[in-house]
This record gives structure tokens, sequence and C-alpha cells, in this order.
């Protein structure tokens, strides 16, 4: 997730060059991390040195982190119905590595990524729907179906969920904020005090970040897309440049550091995490993956929904799901749909899933089941539970880049007001020109 | 069908020998001859041993070029003419295949929409829209499925054994429709025998899904299809294609939709302009990705701004790289120097550093509040967030990894020239530094001018020093897509990539347009090279 | 058709190459605690005018060179590994960071380092050959489209091969799926497309080529020898020490590129250390920094061994060459 919010939010050239033009591969990963594969089919894949998927009754490409829980899952499933699965960790840019890959038939049969690749995999053709039954859907967290489910149609079985929350360095600030003007006030008095260098960790940086500002602009009235009628995002209904983004931006520009100092160019993806675990920030705005640093650094901490400012709405973090997808051009259709619908859409799965890959899981029963002996989890599927899905419609990449480097410039004291509403118009052009 | 192709091979050294025998008048020479006539009987024997299969695999161009490539390099080595092209032939050839082919493709490509979005033929893009619109039957049953078969297992005719999974009836279904079948026997839900039908195993199911795939059930209220290995559901396509009427229509709501172009590609659109499915498909769009580029005015009002400042950043990294590196090699090479071999060892050390790391490294020094550089000398300059400081920023960077290698090049030129050069400048009294400047430098730039030039080129398009650093930035809240800091190469990509998902077509016209500008700049540094060899 | 040309450059400057060495060896060859020649022995203010200040420079600028390597070195011994966890002068020392570099299974460190030095040798070997060649002809010989062929070969070494990129990927989807071994996620493919610049170094080559007398190949022609003899056993061995110029130029440049690897190499197996490594810090550049710059150091050696292996080369002119040879 955190990679995706990195990766979208500059929306940068070459990632997209790379990727776009380049990917394919991906291919022979899995010959060396998965050394209990039966032999020949590791030498055939390492052989041919084929770019692409190995050859095996069911392919399936995921990141780096999630390869051991896939394989947990895969595996079972492939011996129960006496096929060969190959599960391959695609390093860099797993959705557009996937796009070239599977229009070129080179690619795997599932693919396990972000909800909101859908609306791009879905134009250009990438993935097939799916038909759970709707008493499987149900079992789901509402939000979780919600993003996985574009023009109608379920594109996606969903696993995990997560979203920002808000840590706490408990040590400096002992309270339990009620609002965020609360926190920033309990975290300036701690900087005040020289207990920590910074009040709040959100990350800014210098081409901003519009995934970790979600919370406060969406707080202080600002929204990106309308939905219609059927909660799906509406691209003709553009909130940035709308009143309420302007209120947002001028509330973001007095935090800013002609402001108040809080939010800073100088906190970025790079550092925010490890600034608070090394004890020196009071709060910081993050996910679930940042759960595992912050437990290892020993800090005492508390977590909590981002919550919102005085006086103004709740603040709503995007929620983001991960999920199982199918790919158009499977070589093994059959299997693939298969996976998806029985070997995946089951609780045991979904239980390994949520231990392997510690992802919140979306699975509502287990949601519940966690709850006791992992309060942190919990408390971030709940706050992924009441956050919006993360638009996916293909709109959303026009959004992403205007929008962080618009907040960098207000954090950095350009005029809120003017700068919000010309990138209302930067960004209404860009979906218009598509 | 490989019957021709293996005549021509046959025949094919046949001249090498030939003109082998004109060689061996000069008979000492029988080893280079040797080795010249085993690499081309290799290039042949390899350009032969891939014909059926580039045959096979219809593979013409592949074809055509393989053999045109060994036709050269037998014609060049086989033969006595064309003495520079014996030299030339190898590193053109790589290049003609690997950089000029490709700027070729590219060329092409710049005249399609290719992108996200249209990357596929548009019978395949409708193909994935009708298919993308097959919805559950509200309230249906759905089945066990064993598929089987009255014929073979991999063509069929096939049909689907199923088991209503709530009342747990059995049933057949094949194109005609739905019959019960209570003579299966149902084990688990599921049916395992059946008189007269083979049941395929899951494997099997998987192997046959091509001609699996358009079969249905058709039912009242729609189809029962196939999901997976072992499930069926009933659902219904609630959009049809016409191909005579171009038209796709929903079948729940009776809205037509018919293709309508929308900047460079087609949509199915209703009346109302509403859209299908975001999904359109590849089309030649002829020279409107060139259009936009003169015409888009976001292009327009940056590109002058940007393009000087390319300019101004590959000079200053020439520049000041070379001073530097110019001064360093000066003053460390003077023969008295103790110690010479440690100090070179260093200076080069930034060198060594693969330039990736080194510019990841520095982006992290020019952070305001935890940065390297305004921690340790105590500044507070937000470096990356003004558009100097980060020209400065950038150009210091470059600087750093830059200067190791002019320093090389310095000391070597520097000690290629004579030293009595040096001290004839000194007995006619002229000064260290103005011998050094009469004499010394106006050789020295003779020597290293190929390589500035080179560096200059190199620093045009020095995607890396920018993207790495400041991804271009810092931006102006009027222009979120021309950055403070970009160069022309980081501006076209954002422009082809950025926003709104990757347009290739458009990304390969802007290439194609800034190898021609770049192009013209190096006519014109050939112009001042060929000045500077002329004075010689 | 073509005719052999002296070079561009007056035959003096050969002289000058010749003669050089003498300076040089006393340079180099003067072991560093041994004694500065008598006639230069210069005592206190004359000695700082003369040699001290260059001290002076030479220390400023190797701190200039040195400090973000010291970070470096730092990050690697930094057990955190997290940016801001790290200073210049390292706190903590601990080989954590390389032992993960070796024991975490998604990092194939010693797997990358050997594709990084099968592509590099290869790539440096077939550049400086092809380059070195065509060099000669573009030094020696005058025909027509002599000139047009170095403009051209300026323009398109200015192109990025990057801008390219959605083109070569198809062109190697094709070829791979001729010859597999050559195709998308091989090294050789990779390397073929890095080979697209064997030209790369013509014009480096072809300055020295112009600073070496063409009375030597007639004088070896008058003798007897080949063309093929003349070029690899005289011409050749007289600008050795541009050719290891040039090649560590080339196997610096093939060590960092990454760019093209990315999409080529998409295989764990089949990455390079640029590739491998960026994608590392790609993945989370706050927490890698420290494996990542062990990775770096590590890659950073052999360049530095291989700068020593050839220093003399590179300093040496014309004769220090012809020592060995």
């Amino acid at each position: 997730m955190r990679k995706f919010a990195r990766a979208l939010a500059p929306a940068i050239a070459a990632t997209f060059l790379l990727a776009g033009c380049g990917g394919g591969g991906g291919g022979n990963e899995a010959t060396n991390t998965t050394p209990e594969e039966t032999p020949s089919e590791t030498a055939t894949a390492e052989e041919t040195g084929a770019p692409a998927r190995a050859d095996a009754d069911l392919v399936i490409w995921t990141d780096a982190l999630k390869i051991d829980a896939v394989k947990a899952i895969a595996e079972p499933f492939g011996e129960a119905n006496g096929i060969t699965v190959e599960v391959q960790a695609v390093s860099s840019d797993l959705q557009t590595n996937f796009v070239t890959a599977n229009e070129a038939s080179n690619g795997p049969d599932v693919v396990v990524g972000a909800h909101d690749w859908i609306g791009n995999l879905v134009q250009n053709g990438s993935i097939e729907p799916l038909q759970l039954s709707a008493d499987d859907l149900s079992g789901y967290s509402p939000k979780a179906v919600q993003a996985t489910t574009y023009d109608g149609q379920l594109y996606g079985v969903p696993y995990g969920i997560e979203s920002l929350a808000l840590y706490r360095n408990t040590e400096v600030a002992p309270n339990e904020p009620k609002t965020m003007d609360d926190a920033i006030k309990a975290g300036e008095a701690a900087v005040k005090k020289g207990d920590v260098e910074s009040a709040l960790n959100l990350p800014v940086g210098e081409l901003g970040d519009a995934y970790h500002m979600e919370p406060l602009y969406t707080s202080m009235g600002g929204y990106l897309f309308g939905t219609s009628g059927d909660g799906e995002y509406n691209a003709d209904d553009l909130g940035v440049g709308k009143p309420g983004s302007v209120k947002a931006a001028q509330k973001i520009g007095q935090l800013g550091e002609k402001g108040q100092k809080v939010l800073r160019r100088s906190i970025s993806g790079d550092n925010s995490i490890a600034l608070f675990t090394e004890g020196k920030a009071a709060f910081l705005v993050s996910g679930p993956w940042a759960l595992g640093d912050v437990r290892d650094s020993g800090i005492k901490y508390a977590i909590q929904p981002v919550p919102g400012f005085k006086g103004m709405g709740p603040a709503e973090p995007f929620m983001g799901a991960q999920a199982f997808m199918v790919a158009s051009n499977a070589k093994n259709a059959a299997f693939a749909q298969e996976f998806v619908n029985s070997g995946v859409n089951n609780e045991e799965a979904m239980t390994t899933m949520y231990e392997k890959a510690s992802l919140p899981p979306a699975l509502l029963s287990l949601q519940d089941s966690i709850a006791a002996d992992d309060p942190d989890t919990a408390l971030f599927a709940e706050a992924a539970n009441k956050a919006a899905p993360m638009p996916a419609i293909p709109a959303m990449a026009a959004v992403w880049e205007p929008l962080g480097k618009a907040y960098s410039a207000i954090v950095g004291g350009a005029d809120p007001a003017k700068t919000m509403k010309d990138t209302g118009k930067t960004i209404q052009e860009a979906i218009n020109a598509s | 069908m490989s019957e021709p192709t293996t005549d021509t091979l046959t025949e094919e050294p046949t001249p090498t020998r030939r003109r082998r025998t004109v060689h061996q008048k000069q008979e000492r020479h029988v080893l280079p001859i040797l080795v010249k006539v085993v690499l081309l009987g290799l290039a042949v024997g390899i350009a032969a041993a891939l014909t059926p299969t580039l045959i096979g695999l219809e593979k013409w161009t592949m074809l055509v070029a393989i053999w045109v490539i060994t036709g050269v390099l037998v014609a060049t080595y086989a033969t006595q003419r064309a003495l520079p092209a014996k030299y030339l032939v190898p590193g053109v050839l790589l290049l003609v295949c690997f950089v000029v082919y490709p700027i070729i493709l590219t060329a092409q490509l710049s005249l399609t929409n290719y992108g996200d979005g249209t990357r596929g033929t548009k019978d395949e893009a409708i193909a994935q829209i009708i298919g993308s619109s097959v919805k559950q039957t509200a309230d249906a049953p759905r089945y066990n499925l064993s598929v089987a078969t009255t014929g073979s297992v991999t063509d069929g005719p096939f049909v689907f054994l199923l088991v209503d999974q709530e009342s747990e009836e059995a049933y057949v279904g094949d194109a005609e429709g739905l019959e019960p079948f209570p003579e299966a026997t149902v084990t688990d839900g599921f049916v395992t025998e059946a008189p007269g039908y083979t049941l395929l195993t899951p494997v099997q199911v998987n192997d046959a899904q091509q001609a699996l795939a358009d079969f249905v059930v058709p039912t009242d209220g729609g189809a029962i299809r196939q999901l997976g290995i072992r499930e069926a559901f009933e659902g219904v396509t609630t959009l049809q294609y016409d191909e005579a009427t171009d038209t796709i229509t929903d079948t729940e709501t009776g809205t037509e939709y018919t293709p309508k172009l929308k900047g460079d590609r087609e949509y199915f659109v209703d009346a109302q302009g509403e859209r299908v499915a975001d999904q359109s498909w590849q089309a030649n769009v002829g020279l409107d990705n060139y259009k936009r580029i003169f015409t888009d005015p976001r292009i327009s009002s940056d590109f002058l701004r940007i393009f000087a400042w390319t300019l101004t950043f590959a000079f200053l990294s020439v520049a000041t790289t070379f001073l530097l590196g110019l001064g360093l090699a000066a003053t460390l090479s003077d023969p008295r120097l103790r110690g010479q071999k440690y100090y070179r060892a260093v200076l080069v050390l930034p060198y060594a550093i693969p330039g990736f790391i080194s510019l990841l490294l520095w982006s992290s020094f020019f952070n305001r509040d935890f940065g390297l550089i305004n921690t340790t000398l105590g500044l507070d300059i937000q470096w990356f967030g003004d558009p100097t400081m980060a020209k400065i920023a950038v150009l210091l960077t470059n600087l750093w990894m830059g200067f190791p290698y002019m320093f090389l090049v310095c000391t070597g030129a520097l000690t290629s020239i004579p030293e009595d050069l040096k001290e004839a400048a000194a007995i006619d009294g002229a000064s260290g530094f103005a011998g050094f400047r009469r004499v010394t430098f106006p050789l020295l730039l003779v020597a290293v001018a190929p390589l500035l030039v080179s560096s200059f080129a190199f620093n045009f398009n020095n995607f890396n020093a920018i993207y790495l650093l400041t991804e271009g930035g810092p931006f102006t809240p009027e222009n979120p897509t021309a950055g403070g800091t970009d160069i022309l190469i980081s501006y076209i990509l954002r422009l082809a990539f950025g926003a709104g998902g990757a347009q290739i077509g458009f990304a390969s016209a802007v290439s194609v347009v800034l190898f021609i500008l770049t192009g013209v700049i190096a006519a014109i540094q050939f112009r001042a090279t060929r000045a500077l060899e002329d004075v010689n | 058709m073509s005719q052999p040309v002296s070079g561009g450059t007056p035959a003096t400057s050969t002289l000058q190459a010749l003669d050089e060495p003498h300076e040089e060896k006393r340079a180099t060859v003067t072991p560093p605690g041994a004694k500065p020649p008598r006639e230069h022995k210069l005592t206190g203010m004359r000695w700082f005018q003369e040699i001290g200040w260059r001290h002076v420079v030479g220390i400023v600028a190797v701190l200039w060179a040195i400090f973000p390597i010291l970070y470096i070195i730092s990050a690697a011994l930094n057990p955190l590994g997290t940016v801001v966890s790290t200073t210049v002068i390292p706190r903590e020392f601990s080989l954590q960071n390389f032992t993960e570099l070796f024991t975490t299974p998604s990092i194939q460190f010693p797997r990358w380092a050997l594709n990084t030095l099968v592509v590099c040798t290869v790539v440096t070997f077939v550049q400086i050959f092809c380059s070195a060649l065509a060099a000669y002809a573009f030094s020696r010989f005058r025909f027509t489209g002599r000139r047009m062929g170095l403009l051209s070969l300026l323009l398109i070494q200015m192109f990025p091969q990057i801008l390219a990129a959605v083109a070569l990927y198809f062109l190697f989807t094709e070829i791979g799926e001729a010859v597999p071994a050559f195709g998308l996620n091989t090294l050789a493919g990779y390397i073929l497309v890095l080979l697209g610049g064997s030209l790369g170094q013509v014009w480096l080559i072809k300055g020295f080529f112009d600073s070496v007398p063409s009375s030597l190949d007639e004088a070896a022609k008058i003798d007897g020898a080949s063309h093929v003899q003349t070029y690899f056993r005289i011409i050749l061995p007289l600008v050795r020490p541009i050719l290891a110029v040039s090649g560590l130029l080339v196997f610096v440049a093939t060590i960092a590129e990454f760019l093209l690897a990315s999409i080529f190499l998409t295989a764990g197996s089949k990455k390079t250390l640029a590739v491998g490594l960026y994608g590392l810090i790609d993945a989370d550049r706050s927490n890698n920094l420290g494996v990542f710059a062990a990775g770096a150091l590590l890659t950073a050696v052999p360049v530095v061994v291989l700068f020593m292996f050839l220093q003399r080369y590179i300093v040496g002119g014309i004769t220090a060459g012809g020592v060995k040879g």
C-alpha cells in the first residue's frame, strides 16, 4: 500500500515509462524462492529463461511481501486438485507488468493486487469479472466489496483492507486526543518541551502526498469525486477546486511552514515512520504497514482512527482493499476461476492470508475473531471499514500528481485558495482530455 | 517448407571459399583467414539454424534481418573491397539493430494512440466489453458442476452435469437446454457417474477451455455458465453487439451505444454521451500526436523555459566539472608533489559509486530539516522547495558526480603534454598561470574537446540526475507539469506518462521530436568541433 | 576507394607523448615516503608556495569527494539502517546489514553480483573492441560518408535508448519467441540491448588514434604486415592506455545502468546489482538504507580496485603501456 501510494501519488514519469513500456517479465522469481517446488519444474523455467509465466497449471503473480502468504493458500489448492501451482513475486510495478504481460499472453492466471488498479485493468481489458454468490459476498466488509466492484461487476476477492490511522507516542502524549486540534496541541507542547522534534508526522515531501493528506482534506469538507446513486465514484463530479476543498486548503496552509509549522515538506514518506520510531515525533499518520517498525522500535505507542478537526466533519482516509483477480488472458482460466471462487473465498484461506500477510482482514467473521488477540490490527480494520474506498476510476490517475503538488505548495506557503482552484482546473482539463 | 532455404545454405559458403583462394596469394596470413572463415561460417550457420524456426513462427521481418546481416558480414569480410567497412561493420550492425531500428519502431508507434485503454484491437475490446457484462440472474440456483462429454475429452461435444445446490437434484444441460437427469449417480453433491457420458477430470476441464469457452446452457432467465471447475451459475449477457450496425445494445434498458471519437480514441457511447465502458482500442491517428505537441498550450508555454534550462544545465554541468577537474588535475600533477597516487585514488571514488546510488543519497542530503547539508553546515535552506536553490542543488550534485571523470581525463591529458613545451613557456617569462593558460590549456582543450561534447550530450538528456534528485520539482501551484529543475526529457516523459496513465503513442511522438532536437544540437556542436579541428 | 591519411593532430603530440613517461615515472614510482629529488628540495614559505598549497587543495578536495562516501559506510554499519539514524561518522559498528544482504531470501546479492560481472565484462569488451575498430577507420581512412558517419554517431549516441524502451520491449518479445535465450528477462538479451551502444567510445579513441603517427602503420606495411597484423600487433598496443580508460568508463556506466535493466530483468535471479539494489531502496527508502548502502559499498569495491589496477595506464601515457607489451 505504502509502496503504491508512493508510486502513484507522484505518478512519476519513469515509473510509468519503465513499466508501461516494459514490464512483461516478472518471471522466474519463483524458481529461486520456491525450493520446495519439484526440481524438474524449476529446471525448465531456469533453462528457457522464459520472460514470463512459469509452466504450471496455475500461475499466480504477487509482490515480494505477500508471496509467502499466497503460497500458503495456493499450494494446498494445488494438492487438492492434483495440479502444479507456481507463485511468482514480481518485484517492480506489478500492475503495469501484469497489463503488458497479459496483453502479450505472457501473464499469470491470477494476480494479487490493490483494488484501485481495477479501473485501469478493466479499461485495458486485463481482468475478468467474478461471480461470487450473494451469500459469499455478504461475508466481506461492505467497503471491501464496494472497493472491488467496478461498473457493477465484482473484479476481485478481497482478503485485506487498510487505511490510515493515528499513531501516538504515549510517553510524550499520554492522553488520547478527541480531535485533530487536540492532537496537534499535544504534539506542539511536546515539541516545546523538547521531547520531540515534530508534533505530527504526516508525509508531505517536496512533491506532496495526496494519500496521506486525505483525512485532513475530508475533515475540512473536501472531496475528490462525488458518488452516483450506486455508490460508485462519478468522474464528472470533481471536488477539487470546490468550496470545501478551498477551506481545507486554507487549514492546511495554516498548519504549514508559514503558519504553525506542523506540516513540513521535510517530512516525507522516506523519513516519517523512521522519525516516529526514533522517538522524534509525537504523532504519526500512517497505515498498518508501519505497525511492524513501530512495534520493533520498542517505543510506547497507541493507535486510534484519525480524528477530525473540532466542529468539522470526520476525517475520512482512503480505504484500500487487497484482492485476488483473474487475468483475462489466463492460460488456465478454469483453474483461475476455481481458485479465486473456492480456493481463496473461504475462512481458512482468509485466516492464512491474515496470519502471513499481516493485513487487517476483509472477512467480517475474521475481523471479529482477531479483535481480542490483535487489537492494533482490529483497530486498523475498524478504521478501514469507516474509510472511503480509494477511487478506482481511471480519472483518478489525473488527480494524484497535481493534487499532491498543490498540497506541497500550500504547505510551503502558497496561496491556498488560488492553488486549490487552479489545481481543480488542471485536473478537470486532464480528465476532459481523456 | 525448409527446402529452398537449405539450398541457399549449402551454396552460401561456396563464394567464401572461392574468395579465399584470392587471399591465399599472401600465404603467411593463413591464421587470420582461418579465423575469418570459421567466424563467417558460424554466422551463416546460425542464420541457417534459425531459419526454420522463424518460418514456423512466421517472423518474416526477423528472417530477412538475419539474412541481411549475414549477407553484410559475408560481403564485408569475404572480399577485398571496402577496407573501412571491415572496421566499421561490427559496431554499426549492433547500432542499427538495437538503436536505430528501435528508433524507427518508436516513430511508427508515434502514429498510433497506443497506451492505457487502447492496448487491444477493436474486436478484442468489444469481446471484452460484452464478456464483462454477464450478470447473475437474481435468485437463480447455483449448481455443482461436472463437465462431461459424449465424444472426446478435448473437443466434445460437451454437456454440463449439474446438481442444484439447494434441491440437490441432478440435471444435464447442453446447447439445447436443461433437462432433469435422475439416472445420474450423485456423491457429495456432485454427479460422479452418468450413463452414456465420460466425465472430465479437473485438468481436462482446464485444458478444454478453448472449446468450452462459448458453451452455455440456455435457460429462460439467461444461460447456465461454467464458473471455474466445479460450479455453474445462471446469468445473462446484458450487452449485445451487432456487427452490421456497429452497435452495442443493453438488453436490459434498450440503450444503444455507438462508437464516437473522443480525443484520440473511440468509445461506445449512448445518445447522451455516456460510455458503456472505459475500454477503447488501438488506432492509427496519423500526425495527431505531433499536432498535439505543437498546439497544446501547456506544452508550448513551458517549452522555451525548459529548453533554456536544459541547455544551461548541460553547459554548466560540463563547465563546472571540467573546471574543477582541470584545476585539481593541474594542482595535483606537479611531479614534486608527494602522495599524488593517494589523492588520485580518493578523488575518483565518487566516480566508482554507481550514479543512481549517489543521486539517491544526495537527494536525502538536501532535506531541509533532517538533511546532512543543512544540519552539518547549520543552514536552513529549503533546497528543493525553491527553484533557484533546487537548480543549484542539482548542479552541485552533478559536480560531485562528474568531476572525477574530468579530473581523470585532464590528468591524462596534462601528462601527455611535453614538459619541454611547458618549460619553454616558463623560459619565455610566462608566469606559472600565464604559461598554463597560453600553452598548456589550448593543447589540453584540443585533446578533451570531443569529451566535453559527449559530456554535454550526456547531460542534455541526463534523466537520472533530475528524476532521482528532484523529480523535476519544485512545482508552482499554477503548473504541476513543468517543474523548476525539469529538463526536456524529464518534462516530456512526465507529460506522456504522468496524468491519465501511459500514453505510449504520444510518448513516442515526443521521443521522436526530442531525437530531432538532439540532432540539431549535435550538428551545431559538430560544427563547433570542426572549427576547433581547423584551428590546428 | 579509401586511403590512409595522417591523423588530425600535429605530429608533435606523439613526441610529447613519448617524452612524458619519464616525468610520469618519477611521479608514480617515487614511494610516498622517499625524499624528493635534491634539486627540488624546498623549505618554508617557498615550499608552501610551490608545493604545500597543493596539499591544502588536495585535502579540501578529498574531504569534498569523500563525505558522501563516509555517509554510505556509516549507513552500511548502522544496524538500524534508517535514513534518520544515520550520520557521517558512524555511531555504531555492526555487520548486520551485510549479513542481511546475504541471508534475506529476496535479496540474491551473490547472484546479482555475478550477473553484473557477466554483463559488465561482455559489454565492456565488445564495446571497446567495436569502438576501437571503428575509431581506427575514422582516424586512418578518408571514405565517402566519413564525416556523415561521425556526425550521425554523435547524434544517435545522444538519443537515450530509454526513449525507445517500448519499441525495445516489443523487439525483444519477438526475439524471445524465436530465440528464448535472447528474450526478455535474460542476461543475453539485456547485454544485446546494451551492445546497441557499441560505438559509444569511438570519439574518445579516435582522438587518441589521431595522435599516433600514421608513419607507424606505413612502416609496418612496408615490412609486409597485413592490415590485420598492423592493427592488432602495432596500433592497438600503442593505444592501450586509452583502451583502458574508455574500458573503465564503459564498465562504470554499465554497472550503474538500471533504467533498461528494470525493464528487461524482472526476475529475481536475473537482476543486476543496479536494478536489484534500486528495487530495495525504492521499496522502502527509509528502512532499507542500511542494506542498500552495504550493497552499494560492495558494488563500488570492484570498480575502485579496477581503477587502482588501471591507474598506471590512465595517467601513464603511451610507453607506460609499452613497458608491459
